[in-house]
């Protein structure tokens, strides 16, 4: 399995096969909807050099101070990603980001924001907030925790073979997930026939 | 008569473990599609999903990090009494869920609907749920806490009123395509167990349909031999769709489907689902009437 660092070159992500499992290292910063919607709405966002740092990792982890005021990751589970479809687009052409990585998928406006900018769409594989916890090797600082609190806070994060992750959107704007539906849904009538639902059925409608 | 400190140990043990250890059935389930399924990224899934959960049992994190809806289902006895009345109940469940997550054992997570504001304890109006069922005899109380994902609630959730012309084929119909729609990209992190509510009022329906997600163990099919063999036919369907776990290419989107029934209005066929994630977290303190509690992670 593959390390690719972050922040990642143009290069290593046009090289990334969909469906390939990957691991990652270096840094990133998180967030989940108050990110999306305060950066895009209120043009509210943190300051961070997002050249550098320019991984966005869709998560509300759950964190805990230790005595001495340093933090500590208890658990750092993706979240769904395609929740924040409405503004997915408008946040990978404002930060320029290369590298999305979340739960689920996300929609055809962020997979075309990603192919403009030489992108990728990085899903978990099963849950592993605990073995995440374990790769995230230093909290570097945190961005909003007052007003946001810990789960919506952006926090950044130093990490090693992180994941590991797979592709489910590469550069040439593919989803891993789209193809799959497409498939599942051209298994549907043959499934609806064998569940004895006649064919052309519909429910009834009550509503001109 | 039980007190209000017991039944708050009660509460704040059975929360903690269901956030920490996977129940036995819903492993051995885990294991048996993980055995099944040929796609690398589909075993993988599980076999990620199992390590995470042995780390948690470890005391190292959380089955799941999100902890999600904090609920309680209180089934109690006829001869169970408590100190200060039943309204108690809510109030132990309030100081349980907010020493769990004071202790991250649950992630802060329940925020006002419009503010959104988090104060940071998961308490507010209506939440954490608890419901208290009468329909035992004796003095015990049981408590099933159930620290339910945000995922299978946010996209595991269907209603749908139909007349009873529809017939069973609108139900099958209905049910397939919210199982295609809601293991769509690993939404409800499949394999899910889908509860299937039939019946009642929408609130009913939907009521027992959780519940059949939630609560029953796997491999228990309905007593009602038609509800029974409606479970059989959409699981195997949904074994066809060719989505596995966490929507990859595979077999297992769906652990089980359990049906519930409810007696409904002669005009009416409402028809409710509601998913519940692979981890299944759900444990259980049975408190007897001396105020002993028992844990246990065993529904079978």
């Amino acid at each position: 399995m593959r390390d690719i660092k972050l922040p990642m070159s143009a290069e290593d992500a046009r090289s990334l096969e969909l469906g390939e499992m990957i691991t990652v290292s270096g840094l990133l910063f998180t967030g989940r909807s108050r990110f999306h919607i305060r950066a895009i709405e209120e043009n509210l966002f943190p300051p961070i050099d997002y050249e550098k740092v320019n991984c966005f990792f869709h998560v509300g982890p759950v964190m805990k101070q230790e005595e001495n005021g340093e933090w500590q990751v208890v658990s750092c589970e993706p979240t769904s990603s395609i929740r924040f479809e409405r503004y997915g687009a408008d946040v990978v052409r404002k930060f320029n980001l290369r590298t999305l990585i979340g739960k689920t998928t996300m929609g055809p406006g962020t997979a075309q924001a990603l192919k403009e900018v030489g992108g990728v769409y990085l899903s978990k594989i099963g849950l592993s907030g605990n073995a995440l916890r374990g790769q995230v090797k230093k909290v570097h600082e945190v961005h909003f925790l007052d007003e946001l609190g810990k789960t919506e806070a952006t926090w950044i994060y130093e990490v090693e073979n992180f994941g590991p992750f797979f592709v489910a959107m590469d550069t040439n704007g593919r989803n891993y997930f789209e193809e799959l539906a497409r498939e599942a849904d051209a298994k549907m009538p043959g499934i609806e026939k064998k569940l004895g639902i006649p064919e052309g059925y519909d429910y009834t409608e009550v509503n001109g | 008569m039980l007190t209000k400190e017991i039944i708050t140990e009660a509460m704040y043990n059975a929360i903690r473990l269901g956030a920490t250890k996977m129940p036995p059935d819903i492993r051995e389930a885990l294991e048996r599609a993980m055995n099944e399924e040929t796609d690398p990224m589909a075993k993988k899934h599980l076999e990620v999903s199992l390590q995470n959960a042995d780390s948690a049992e470890k005391g190292c994190g959380l089955v799941c990090a999100d902890t999600g809806f904090p609920m309680y289902f209180v089934h109690v006895g006829a001869k169970c009494t408590v100190e200060g009345g039943f309204n108690v109940v809510s109030e132990c469940a309030k100081a349980a869920t907010a020493r769990a997550t004071a202790e991250c054992f649950l992630r802060p997570t329940m925020v006002h609907p419009l503010s959104r504001k988090n104060p940071g304890d998961n308490i507010g109006p209506g939440m954490p749920k608890v419901e208290i069922i009468f329909d035992r005899e004796d003095d015990s109380m049981e408590i099933i806490a159930v620290p339910k994902g945000g995922g299978s609630e946010i996209f595991g959730t269907f209603y749908r009123m139909f007349f009873p012309a529809d017939g069973k084929a609108g139900i099958k119909k209905f049910v397939i395509e919210c199982i295609k729609d809601a293991c769509y990209a690993g939404k409800v992190c499949p394999p899910a167990v889908i509860g299937v509510g039939i019946g009642g009022t929408a609130d009913v329906c939907m009521s027992i349909a959780k519940k059949a997600a939630l609560l029953r163990p796997i491999g228990v099919h309905h007593s009602d031999p038609e509800a029974a063999e409606l479970e059989k036919e959409l699981y195997a369907a949904s074994r066809e769709l060719g989505i596995g776990p966490m929507g990859s290419r595979g077999i297992n989107a769906v652990l089980a489907v359990n049906v519930d029934l409810a007696v409904t209005h002669t005009a009416a066929l409402p028809v409710a689902v509601n998913a519940q994630c692979l981890v299944g977290r759900r444990w259980k303190a049975l408190i007897d009437g001396s105020g002993n509690i028992k844990y246990s992670g065993e529904f079978r």
